[in-house]
């Protein structure tokens, strides 16, 4: 098993964000400290604004590389903030929070331009993936095949091989590995893959995803095999990159 | 102060408008029975004057003047107030009438002439001129003297009956409206009584014998119905405080403790990372709970289109299938034989299936079945979770679908309590209705969510 130190030092290998900024477009204090203080100790830099109007401002400035924004705020609300830096041409990633949880908000926010929405209250861990994968938007989604280390995947056919062995996996499983693929080495928490492979949001309870992991990975790590998918405790999952 | 209320009551203002329709349809009567008079008088003075100048014609000259003459001082006169005789050249040979009446013309009709007396002023006279064999002209009239007696005593009697009669109703207007006002005013204050706060009181409605009484009914009923609301909300109050109070005073006697761990501990660790579960949890049925509020007040049905219940039924199950197995219990999707479009929000209607198989796996012992799957019944779309669990009591099936509800049995199992209500709140949105039937051996729970016949219609007209 890989300690701690070599998880982080793998971290560095596919992820570093040092030197990407993080604009914070948040109201409240208290939260704002908290979340700039957890990217901070991650290696992010942190540009934080508390109203609307600082935030378009900031993000017109366009130094910095993904956008955390509030949805309701003093002045210029969030999704305003979106829309005006969208019709400016501004291409910067933005992630919505928001304490609102209506049916149509999630919808709303991403129609105004948002790239992810995340709702309060929310894990710092699952902030931080979010951010991530916004950081580093999936492989070219137009290639028919996808290889990693030792894994194969023909999009056209739907089969798997691991060093040539052919896997059998249901729809639900091959989805769940292809979204994988194309996020090697990102921590994808439950609730990414829940919203993302099966669309769902508001599910009863989140362990059916570690369930479904769980299945997959006794189909890909055959015996002696080195394991694929990685638990990142009280996160999520990631898929290893082999050396 | 008091008056002016009271001439703004409803009653008062009824009171005068019945009080003006009366009046109109007296003075009505009055003025047809005045024209009615006036046509009476008229014709019988015609007759008068026609059938006395007939039967004077008839008489010899010499007896027709002599009669004339006597007329003054004989009855006729009460009949015949005037009366004269002309010869051609219109002068006076005998009678009370001096000269001859301006404009009349000899024609055997009546006419209705203005007289001008040597002295005194003017009156009016109906008058009736007839010539007779020898050429000499006969003169009859009639006063309107006992029409302007008539119609003054008429006059008189219309007044001496209306107002007594209009001071009677005022009179009347006044006491009713002084009670109407007196029970709205009891009412005002039984409401004023209850927005001070006190829920239990109620309108004077006794037995709701008028319109005003059974309108305080009414409101009576709908008070009654706020008050369980009240007391519903009161319950499920007192119900999330509990259900958030346990994890709460778990999480603080944890911190608690951790406060006396030394730092960087493993221990001080766990303890932190089982608060924040706890917190979770906290925030978890809060969350629940909006998200009820949330979809029972959406009244707009922006996110539906046309679902096919049997792709949502493949969609749960292909979820929650791993689970099922690895819990050891068998979760099995039936085909329906007819596919089953209804009209609504596909995410919400995942999250309803989600739920109830969800409930269905967490209450169903290990080796148990449960079904899911959609049919048609009656014409009617529906889906249904079927398990082999311990079941519920028929006395105890509307009480789970309430809020927070959870049998003694449950208690040990985890969740919010709030998967059911919802699950109602979706059906309700949807105009569906959920059952809970025994299941089909004679053991376990069937939930049916039946959608209504017209959501179908809507998909065939879609379509």
């Amino acid at each position: 098993m890989n300690g701690t130190v070599d998880m982080l030092k793998e971290d560095a290998d596919f992820f570093s964000p040092n030197g990407k900024t993080v604009l914070l477009v948040e109201d409240d204090g208290a939260i704002a400290e908290e979340i700039a203080a957890e990217l901070t100790a991650r290696g992010f830099k942190v540009q934080h604004e508390a109203t609307g109007d600082a935030g378009l401002e900031a993000a017109l400035r366009a130094e910095a590389d993904v956008m955390v924004v509030d949805r309701l705020l003093p002045g210029l609300d969030g999704l305003s903030v979106i829309e005006t830096m969208r019709q400016q041409g501004i291409r910067l990633p933005v992630l919505v929070l928001s304490a609102l949880s209506a049916v149509d908000d999630r919808v709303t926010g991403l129609k105004a331009g948002g790239d992810d929405y995340l709702t309060k209250p929310f894990a710092i861990e699952e902030l931080v993936a979010r951010i991530e994968a916004l950081l580093r938007r999936p492989d070219d989604t137009r290639s028919t095949k996808l290889h990693l280390g030792p894994i194969e995947m023909d999009l056209i056919e739907r089969r798997v091989w691991r060093n040539g062995r052919e896997i059998e996996l249901l729809p639900r499983e091959f989805r769940l590995l292809e979204y994988l693929m194309r996020r090697p080495g990102q921590v994808l928490t439950r609730s990414m893959l829940l919203e993302d492979v099966w669309q769902y949001r508001f599910i009863p309870r989140t362990n059916l995803v570690d369930v479904h992991i769980g299945k997959l990975r006794r189909k890909i790590d055959g015996p002696g095999e080195e394991p694929l998918i990685e638990s990142i405790r009280g996160t999520g999952f990631r898929l290893r990159v082999p050396d | 102060m008091f008056l002016t209320e009271l001439f703004r009551t409803a009653t008062f203002r009824i009171t005068l408008m019945a009080l003006a329709a009366m009046a109109g349809v007296m003075v009505m009567q009055f003025g047809l029975v005045y024209a009615q008079l006036e046509a009476v008088e008229s014709r019988r003075s015609t007759e008068l004057l026609k059938g006395e100048a007939e039967l004077l014609a008839q008489m010899s000259p010499e007896h027709l003047e002599y009669v004339i003459r006597r007329r003054a001082t004989d009855d006729l006169r009460l009949i015949i107030n005037s009366a004269g005789l002309f010869d051609s050249g219109h002068a006076l040979i005998a009678g009370d009438l001096r000269t001859w009446p301006k404009g009349l013309k000899a024609d055997g009709k009546p006419h209705n002439v203005e007289i001008y007396p040597e002295e005194g002023d003017s009156y009016p006279l109906r008058v009736l001129a007839e010539k007779l064999p020898d050429g000499t002209i006969l003169v009859l009239g009639r006063s309107f003297h006992l029409l302007s007696e008539q119609k003054l005593m008429l006059r008189h009697t219309m007044l001496v009956a209306a107002v007594p009669t209009f001071v009677f109703a005022l009179f009347l207007g006044i006491v009713l409206s002084h009670r109407a006002l007196s029970r709205v005013k009891e009412m005002h204050e039984a409401i004023d009584r209850i927005m001070a706060g006190d829920i239990h009181e109620r309108l004077p409605a006794a037995k709701e014998r008028d319109d005003l009484e059974r309108l305080a009914g009414s409101v009576n009923r709908m008070l009654d119905r706020l008050e369980r609301l009240m007391d519903d909300m009161r319950e499920v109050g007192n119900d999330i405080a509990h259900d958030l109070r346990t994890p709460l005073s778990r999480v603080r006697a944890r911190l608690e403790r951790a406060l006396s761990t030394p730092a960087g501990s493993q221990a001080l660790e766990a303890a932190v990372g089982r608060a924040v579960d706890d917190l979770d949890q906290c925030l978890g049925i809060i969350t629940a709970l909006l998200r009820i509020a949330e979809i029972e007040n959406s009244r707009r049905q922006a996110g539906f289109g046309q679902v096919l219940l049997a792709d949502l039924v493949t969609d749960v199950f292909d979820l929650y299938e791993p689970i099922a197995e690895m819990e050891d219990k068998v979760l099995v999707a039936k085909e329906g034989e007819a596919p089953c479009f209804v009209w609504g929000d596909r995410h919400l209607l995942i999250e309803l299936l989600a739920n109830l198989v969800d409930n269905a796996i967490k209450f169903t012992p290990q080796g148990g079945r449960i079904i899911l799957g959609s049919q048609r019944i009656n014409g009617a779309a529906s889906l249904f979770v079927m398990d082999t669990g311990v079941g519920i009591a028929p006395a105890e099936r509307k009480a789970v679908l309430s809020r927070f509800y959870r049998s003694d049995k449950s208690r040990h199992v985890p969740g919010s309590g709030l998967g059911l209500s919802l699950v109602c709140a979706i059906a309700h949105l949807h105009e569906a209705h959920v059952t809970i039937e025994t299941g089909p051996e004679g053991t376990g729970t069937c939930f049916r969510i039946t959608f209504p016949s017209a959501f179908l219609q809507k998909v065939e007209d879609c379509t």
